[in-house]
């Protein structure tokens, strides 16, 4: 039975399959896009210190062959043969990553995702899409982590720059800065000393972009569950993800039509109220049969209202696809992308038709993403406590009790000096609680061992089991003379709200960010306030025009959250 | 077409294709015809088309809906005609069911517009006395025609038949409900003054049965068809 992840997911291989001898499938693709899926295999700094580890097409296998490329098969782009236990000691991490060869940035994929097959069958799989990602070149997929035992994470995470930024990332060299990312890899290939026997031993790599599979299957040693079958990298089923960012998208929907029959402007509904008798509505005796019953005469059909002409035969609204013809990523740009749900299937009868979309998302894992407003944790999972924000439960299912966060707790503080109270509420026992609040997006934070500062007003709720402190950043200029973070540390999940989608910033020597839209930073970076820098035009008359700026500083890897919202 | 229709083009309404659809993720575009009545909140729409008329206090609404009247009137109008009518409430999502011989009970704040032709009716919502002077007014539907309701935020819809267990709602963030389930107001002691909003009251619905219960992401419920002036 395969259990769908989400981003975030982990649990241990222990509990997906009891074997260590896995196959892992990465299928990603995007129209006229190239990727290339590598393993790194790092160290328990996250590093590549040793190359051999560094599994691409160039080199299809670790020395041990623990770790082996196996090419596109079974309907996936790549995939890789794991054998766990002869994994040596010092690799404590495999990253599978895949970057865009080429021109194309992230936002253009369909639908993909990373699944390990063990014995014949999917254990796991986790799903992404491209509307996730911006313009990232390179994708962080999904890592097999040792922890005690080895566990798999589903990480989906975007990263900036192509292979190459992956490499350095994971402290590998490039040697050639100025190169085009093409080049870049096959030049640090004849760099780096571990690469000294690539089993290709295609050095230069004149243009891999070709023939990045073949090498790799060549090698081959088919152990995969499935046999090989020459897929092309693009599997055509992903094809009708059209690239749904780009704003030029729109001019060419409306000038050629893709999909709408000419010959029913409309009453030719792709899902229409099909029931055979009378139509779905309109069910009064003597009346117009309604609109299902005015397909047949589509163009001369007499104006159903005044003289204006019938709804869908005014020209430019005619030669527009229906909501319901176009492939759901190519949506007018009206609509932000990944958001109504409803439509198609509102089209159809009966109200679970209605509200399918909107359904509850299956239970997995602890807490879960029920869309981007919604939050759900189920207590039974992990037995410990949840601390969340007084009021944010919109339902909850199960005997939960809920009780008040006592006194002594830090966001007393926070309440006190800001002259906002804060208040928990801790919520213990058995079932599942659903959390919410005005509608702000929300985002799970899972950490493990690591630290992150919250904004205070930012925090929705979060795992007893975090260590949490209130930290104070004083400032002039700060509404309340200060702003409150709340930094957690240990192993936990925060649910971190914001008003509108967020942006995460990696620090660099020159990251700034406004007091009052941040929302939260990795606890490593060192805040600084710099209320000289002025980076806002007055905002509002009589506004000072002295902003409160929070400067970051710290090792490459931190980063920061501000959300489109200033508090 | 010069620039700026271009620029402007992909937000011109699609074909109509069903009585009620969605045009983005806020409004709603119903098609009106002649005998094919609808009632939509008083004051959600926001254009229209063709030849439609609008009846503010409908003798029905008065009949069925008295208790739920205020000194500003109905808070249903009865929109007749042809056209195409758009409609919207601040903002909120529209969710848009198509009932087939369906029944659901609304939060009369979640409300947007039906077909004139369902069986509906207006009662207090059980159990919620507390809310008495604030009229929380849920409207029962059922029949086979369209309904459209608002949910600030994506709604969620959770099967409350799962376990023996209640599945308790926050009344502000209640959207709508199967009638056949049981309701009924609790207050949680233990939780005094942790759980809702406003008065520090920790008051939720149980609701107890096979069906469903739509919650949205928000504890606003402020009706704001009403609110303004």
């Amino acid at each position: 039975m395969a259990r769908e992840f989400q981003r975030g997911h982990k649990a241990k291989i222990s509990d997906l399959t009891a074997g260590t001898d896995l196959y892992v499938g990465v299928s990603i693709a995007g129209p006229g896009l190239t990727f290339d899926i590598s393993c790194f295999g790092l160290d328990a700094n996250e590093q590549l210190s040793d190359d051999r580890y560094f599994v691409f097409y160039n080199q299809p296998k670790s020395p041990e062959e623990s770790i082996q490329q196996l090419g596109a098969q079974a309907g996936d782009s790549e995939s890789f043969r794991v054998t766990l236990d002869r994994i040596p000691a010092g690799i404590h991490r495999l990253s599978f990553t895949a970057s865009v060869d080429g021109d194309g940035q992230m936002s253009q994929i369909g639908p993909g995702y990373i699944r390990i097959v063990a014995g014949g069958e999917e254990v796991v799989r986790y799903s992404f899409t491209g509307s996730e990602f911006s313009t990232e070149r390179a994708l962080m997929i999904g890592d097999f982590y040792l922890k005690d035992v080895w566990r798999f994470a589903a990480v989906g995470q975007g990263f900036d720059g192509g292979l190459a930024a992956l490499l350095k990332n994971f402290g590998g060299e490039v040697a050639e800065e100025e190169a085009a990312p093409e080049q870049q890899v096959p030049a640090q290939a004849t760099g780096a000393p571990g690469f000294a026997p690539p089993p290709q031993a295609a050095a230069p790599a004149p243009s891999f972009g070709a023939p990045a599979q073949a090498p790799a299957q060549a090698p081959a040693q088919a152990p995969a569950p499935a046999a090989a079958f020459a897929a092309p990298p693009q599997p055509a089923a992903h094809q009708p993800a059209a690239p749904q960012q780009q704003p030029v998208h729109s001019a060419p929907t409306m000038v050629g039509p893709l999909t709408t029959p000419p010959a029913a402007p409309y009453g030719q509904p792709p899902h229409p109220p099909q029931q055979p008798g009378p139509p779905s509505y309109g069910q009064v005796p003597g009346r117009q049969p309604g609109y299902g019953g005015q397909v047949p005469p589509p163009a001369p059909a007499p104006a159903p209202y005044g003289q204006q002409p019938a709804y869908g035969q005014q020209p430019p609204y005619g030669q527009q696809p229906s909501y319901g013809q176009q492939p759901p990523y190519g949506q007018a740009p009206g609509q932000a992308p990944g958001q109504v749900p409803g439509q198609q299937p509102a089209a159809g009868a009966g109200l679970a038709a209605a509200l399918q979309p909107y359904k509850e998302a299956p239970t997995g894992a602890r807490w879960t993403p029920q869309n981007q407003q919604l939050m759900r944790v189920d207590l039974s999972m992990g037995g410990q406590a949840v601390l969340a924000r007084q009021g944010s439960m919109v339902l909850y299912q199960g005997k939960v009790d809920f009780s008040y966060k006592g006194a002594g707790f830090a966001g007393r503080i926070v309440g006190n000096a800001t002259g906002q109270e804060m208040q928990l509420m801790r919520c213990t026992g058995r079932g599942q609680v659903f959390l919410a609040e005005t509608g702000a997006h929300l985002h799970a934070i899972e950490l493990q061992g690591d630290g992150i500062c919250v904004s205070a007003e930012n925090v929705l709720a979060f795992d007893e089991s975090l260590q949490h402190e209130v930290r104070r950043i004083e400032g002039h200029g700060i509404p309340g003379g200060a702003l409150f973070t709340m930094q957690f540390q240990g192993s936990g999940t925060v649910i971190v709200k914001t008003h509108g989608v967020p942006v995460v910033l990696p620090v660099t020597p020159t990251t700034f960010a406004d007091s009052n839209a941040i929302v939260a930073w990795s606890s490593a970076s060192q805040v600084i306030i710099s209320s000289q820098v002025r980076l806002r035009r007055n905002a509002y008359p009589g506004h000072s025009g002295e902003t409160v700026n929070l400067q970051f500083r710290g090792a490459p890897g931190n980063f920061i959250v501000v959300q489109p919202y200033e508090v | 077409m010069n620039a700026m229709n271009q620029q402007l083009a992909g937000y011109a309404p699609t074909p109509v294709t069903a009585r009620m659809e969605n045009h983005g993720r806020a409004m709603l575009k119903v098609a009106m015809q002649s005998g094919q009545d609808l009632f939509a909140r008083t004051g959600s729409m926001v254009a229209y088309e063709g030849f439609v008329q609008y009846e503010p206090n409908p003798p029905a609404v008065r009949q069925m809906a008295s208790q739920w009247l205020t000194g500003e009137g109905a808070p249903l109008m009865k929109c007749t005609g042809d056209g195409l009518l758009y409609l919207a409430d601040y903002g909120a999502d529209v969710v848009v069911i198509n009932l087939n011989n369906d029944a659901l009970s609304v939060n009369g704040t979640n409300l947007l517009a039906f077909d004139a032709h369902l069986q509906w009716g207006v009662e207090r919502v059980k159990g919620m006395a507390k809310f008495a002077g604030q009229g929380l007014f849920n409207v029962q539907i059922s029949g086979t025609g369209w309904v459209a309701i608002t949910s600030r935020g994506t709604p969620i819809v959770v099967d409350c038949g799962r376990g023996e267990d209640e599945t308790y709602v926050d009344p502000d963030a209640l959207v709508a409900w199967s009638p056949n389930l049981k309701v009924k107001g609790k207050r949680s002691f233990k939780a005094s003054s942790m759980i809702g909003r406003g008065s520090g009251e920790a008051y939720q619905m149980a609701f107890s049965g096979q069906g469903i219960v739509v919650v949205q992401p928000s504890e606003d419920s402020t009706d704001r068809l009403r609110a303004r002036g």
